[in-house]
């Protein structure tokens, strides 16, 4: 039971993980920038989220909110700091990236106060079912239907629709796409619109899991979804999605196994120098040099 | 264009005057930004509120106290920074730091060797005081908290088979070995220990190793932002043992994190913060004004640093930092917001009874007074 | 001179040795590295070791250097394995496992960190002299490197590996060379820092050091020493400058970097001559 309940705890932080570092994925696919401001917007998808659930007495309000609010951020970052440096090479936007990651959690800080956010009344982080002997907060299956639904959503999306297809031929291979007459411009904002909302949704729901908010809660987004999407292969969705549960799996066993030697972010990194050491180009990635 | 020149004239004598009247400076060092910017705004407040309050009565001496705060970030170079200026460029004699121990005590050997009498008000690390004869400490060590801690557990609570989670940081690690070097002594036996690092919120891994550990008890250590996730999901997974905390859990936030999870939680070496006394009532509600937020321990820690530093100037009839280091050191029987001091003992550690509070229809309650002098016995050198 | 300008130069003679040695890794040899905060601290923890036994300050210099170059070889062993953005992640992970591992070791004194370091005996203005005079060798030092042939084989690896081998430039040994030598310097700053402190702990060395070290190059110039060691100046004391701001410093500061890259993403070298160019991609 113990080995089944470390998997399933791993598993729900593996969902976490693939929304937080899908959005990553795709501006890097893209644009290849280590877009570590992802991390506030996360953040901010956070703090709108408690923020209007606390107002309106509806957390799915505080979803819809943030949803509606973090393309804008998104978007607004890639129109005003990464589109005029585009040109130069790719640790220039990645430090701009950084001091407005600096920047904005600290205006969160000093808007929002010290002590963080909680929700007013969160049911679903103190309540759990049993299932088959595992138990779960309704929180956490929250995470798990969640991120089912959002990616069968974007397979759908990717898949059957004109949008979707042109967008995702961008992706992964923007010249071919411009040549058939893709509209490289619109496919970036669509881009960081979807990978922020998901960062958004990431956000609402780390909040629900924790019950907290505080300024800090980019901080270990802003690396970790690094590591990710680097073992994923840079750029590939799939395997993005494979190193998240990968690594928050080996976060759980590990931290209970070799604890004591190593924390939790250690061990992230130990398996992902292993993997690379094995693998360069991460798990799915195609070696190109 | 008389009254022109008068009203300079006037507001410069006003300068003059008020100048001459903030006289006693006393040095400041908290975490304004960074990791630990949530104590540092406490700290901050409740510095100005210690301030305001001693001027109020009169001031020092006949002279008024003047506050100057600097931002360490709880780091230590931050902290050398700000000690050699507050020390050259302020020339303050008398110094508190509202920081963590990284920064205490890399400012302790600067304050100590420029003659500045120097409290922290509840930095942990051992070496702040060893830096010296200037060097005080208001809050209790690690390693008695934790002997304090198995202590309650083994003698109030009756409780043998325990889980033990801690934190990743000086604070965490001196608390576990106090607690783990007197299990033996008391016939705890420790079934599983587990560690999480500050940035931890979730902690699924650690729910799942306690559910299989069975304990009777889990002694945990951590900070409300990790504490109140942590017990949240404790309860949430199943665990219905009795959670005993640190110190460090003591902020109301807590209570807004974990929610009625938090029902039933111990913290040993708490704040007793609804204790009958003018003063703290006046401080817990000029607090709640001022940051928006009730107190907590650490807040209390550096009104009262404020309050004993300016009693023991008040004691040696003197500004000379040589005698107001005696006289703080001869301090007895001081009423603090969070405990009465017994005295400090000649390493300038404090000694004072430990109170254990217990979370009550979502306030923090006092359950019971660890008064043991073995127990708590900070170390003598 | 004030204690309190004697530390602040202190530390910006480190932070300079520093950016300086990182831009001979990131800027001159073209691998992106985000971990020289571990070898930073790992210069830091063998001085300091080295310190409290032997008391011996040379000793203890070499052993930060040393044991900072070890390091960086090893690592520049996974930059051979690994590219551009995989190397630069990597290196995130060097540094987690560093602050990892000597959190859970006793003899490096765990979480507590190691305390009582000696003194240097120069006192605190000779320790400042020292600390400079070594700034000013690595600068030298890589105002040297860049004019040589190993100047030009490092930009070559970094404009086009496969082209620099037609150059007969052979690119594994002069990573491994820059890793080697810029990780040295990084330990030896270590060394200085605990000389200066008198005691370490592992949160000096963190993530956000190494990213605070990659800012002073990118903001001076990626490959420019001048630039590198001048913005590693203006980064240490322009925090200090506003410091009466207290508690919106670090806003103002993460404001003014994505103001000054927005404006002058070549970086300060960028606005005195025309860098730019090369710093195209």
């Amino acid at each position: 039971m113990f080995y089944v309940d470390l998997a399933v705890s791993g598993v729900v932080f593996g969902c976490m993980y693939a929304l937080m570092a899908v959005g990553l994925t795709l501006v890097y696919g893209l644009l290849r920038i280590l877009h570590i401001a992802h991390a506030a917007v996360f953040a901010l998808g956070a703090y709108v989220t408690v923020l209007v659930a606390n107002v309106s007495g509806s957390i799915l309000l505080g979803f819809v909110a943030a949803i509606a609010m973090t393309p804008l951020c998104g978007i607004a970052i890639y129109r005003i700091l990464y589109q005029p440096l585009l040109h130069y090479r790719p640790d220039v936007p990645m430090i701009a990236s950084i001091g407005l990651l600096v920047f904005m959690q600290d205006g969160f800080r000093i808007l929002f106060g010290e002590q963080g956010v909680t929700f007013v009344k969160n049911p679903l982080a103190i309540e759990s079912v049993d299932m088959a002997g595992i138990t779960l907060t309704f929180a956490q299956l929250a995470v798990l239907v969640v991120t089912l639904l959002i990616f069968v959503a974007l397979h759908l999306f990717t898949t059957r629709t004109r949008i979707g297809v042109a967008w995702r031929a961008t992706v992964s291979n923007p010249r071919m796409a411009a040549s058939f007459g893709v509209d490289a411009i619109r496919v970036r904002y669509l881009n960081f619109g979807i990978g922020s909302a998901l960062a958004g949704v990431a956000g609402g729901l780390i909040a629900l899991l924790n019950n907290f908010v505080d300024p800090t809660i980019g901080y270990v987004v802003s690396y970790k979804a690094l590591a990710i999407i680097v073992l994923g292969g840079l750029g590939s969705v799939r395997g993005t999605l494979v190193a998240s549960l990968f690594l928050a799996l080996v976060e759980s066993y590990g931290t209970i196994f070799i604890g004591s030697y190593l924390n939790r972010d250690a061990i992230a990194f130990l398996a992902l120098i292993l993997v690379l050491m094995a693998r360069p180009q991460g798990f799915t990635g195609v070696r190109t040099a | 264009m008389l009254s022109f020149a008068r009203g300079v004239l006037g507001a410069f004598a006003f300068f003059v005057s008020q100048a001459a009247l903030a006289d006693v400076k006393i040095g400041f060092q908290a975490p304004l930004t960074g990791l630990a910017a949530t104590d540092g705004k406490s700290a901050k407040a409740a510095a100005e509120i210690a301030i305001d309050d001693l001027n109020a009565g009169g001031g020092v001496l006949g002279q008024k106290l003047e506050l100057i705060t600097y931002d360490d970030q709880a780091k230590s170079d931050q902290a050398i920074f700000t000690a050699n200026k507050l020390i050259g460029d302020d020339g303050v004699k008398f110094a508190i730091s509202g920081s963590y121990s990284a920064a205490g005590r890399a400012a302790a050997p600067i304050f100590q060797k420029a003659g500045v009498v120097f409290i922290s008000a509840y930095g942990v690390h051992p070496d702040i005081t060893k830096a010296g004869d200037y060097c005080f400490r208001l809050v209790r060590l690690g390693p008695p908290q934790g002997r304090a801690a198995a202590f309650f557990i083994a003698e109030s609570l009756k409780l043998k088979k325990a889980s033990v989670i801690s934190m990743d940081n000086d604070y965490g690690e001196a608390t576990l070995q106090g607690f783990l070097g007197d299990v033996d002594k008391y016939g705890i036996k420790v079934v599983n220990k587990y560690n999480y690092s500050l940035q931890d919120r979730q902690f699924g891994p650690i729910v799942a190793g306690v559910k299989r550990d069975e304990p009777e008890v889990i002694y945990a250590t951590g900070y409300f932002f990790t504490a109140g996730p942590l017990v949240a999901q404790l309860r949430a997974g199943g665990v219905k043992a009795p959670i005993v905390g640190s110190q460090a859990f003591d902020s109301g936030k807590f209570i807004d994190i974990a929610g009625a999870a938090a029902e039933g939680v111990y913290i040993v070496d708490g704040f007793d913060r609804y204790r009958k006394d003018p003063k703290l009532e006046h401080f817990t509600a000029e607090f709640q004004k001022r940051a928006g937020y009730p107190p907590e321990g650490v807040a209390a820690e550096v009104y009262s640093s404020f309050d004993i530093l300016v009693d023991a100037m008040k004691r040696a009839g003197s500004l000379e930092p040589a005698k107001v280091r005696d006289a703080l050191a001869a301090t007895k029987d001081f009423p603090m917001l969070n405990e009465t001091l017994i005295g400090f003992n000649k390493v300038h550690e404090v000694i004072m009874p430990a109170s254990v509070d217990v979370v009550k229809d979502g306030k923090f309650v006092h359950f019971s007074t660890i008064e043991d002098k073995k127990v708590l016995a900070p170390p003598e050198q | 001179m004030s204690a309190y300008t004697i530390s602040l130069l202190s530390i910006v003679g480190i932070n300079v040795m520093l950016a300086v040695s990182l831009n001979i890794i990131s800027g001159f040899c073209g691998q992106i590295s985000l971990g020289h905060g571990a070898f930073y601290g790992a210069g830091a923890y063998s001085a300091a070791l080295v310190a409290v036994t032997t008391r011996n300050l040379p000793l203890a210099l070499i052993a930060g250097a040393l044991v900072g170059s070890m390091l960086g070889l090893i690592v520049g062993f996974a930059s051979l394995r690994v590219r551009s953005d995989f190397l630069a992640v990597t290196t995130i992970g060097i540094n987690f496992l560093f602050t990892g591992f000597v959190r859970k070791q006793g003899w490096l004194g765990g979480e507590m960190g190691i305390s009582s370091i000696p003194p240097s005996g120069l006192g605190g203005t000779g320790n400042m002299v020292m600390i400079e005079l070594f700034a000013a060798g690595t600068i030298a030092f890589s105002l040297y490197v860049n004019a040589s042939w190993m100047g030009f084989a490092f930009r070559a690896v970094a404009e086009d590996e496969d082209a620099a081998a037609t150059l007969a430039v052979n690119a594994v040994s002069y990573k491994l060379v820059a890793f080697a030598l810029g990780t040295a310097f990084a330990g030896l700053a270590g060394a200085l820092y605990a000389y200066f402190t008198q005691f370490i702990n592992v949160d000096a060395f963190d993530f956000i050091t190494s990213v605070m070290l990659m800012a002073m190059v990118v903001i001076g110039g990626i490959g420019s020493t001048f630039g590198v060691a001048i913005a590693a100046v203006a980064l240490t004391l322009l925090p200090e400058t506003f410091r009466f701001i207290n508690e919106y410093r670090l806003l103002v500061f993460g404001g003014l970097l994505v103001l000054f890259i927005s404006l002058a993403p070549g970086g300060l070298a960028s606005l005195f001559h025309g860098t730019r160019a090369r710093l195209r991609r």
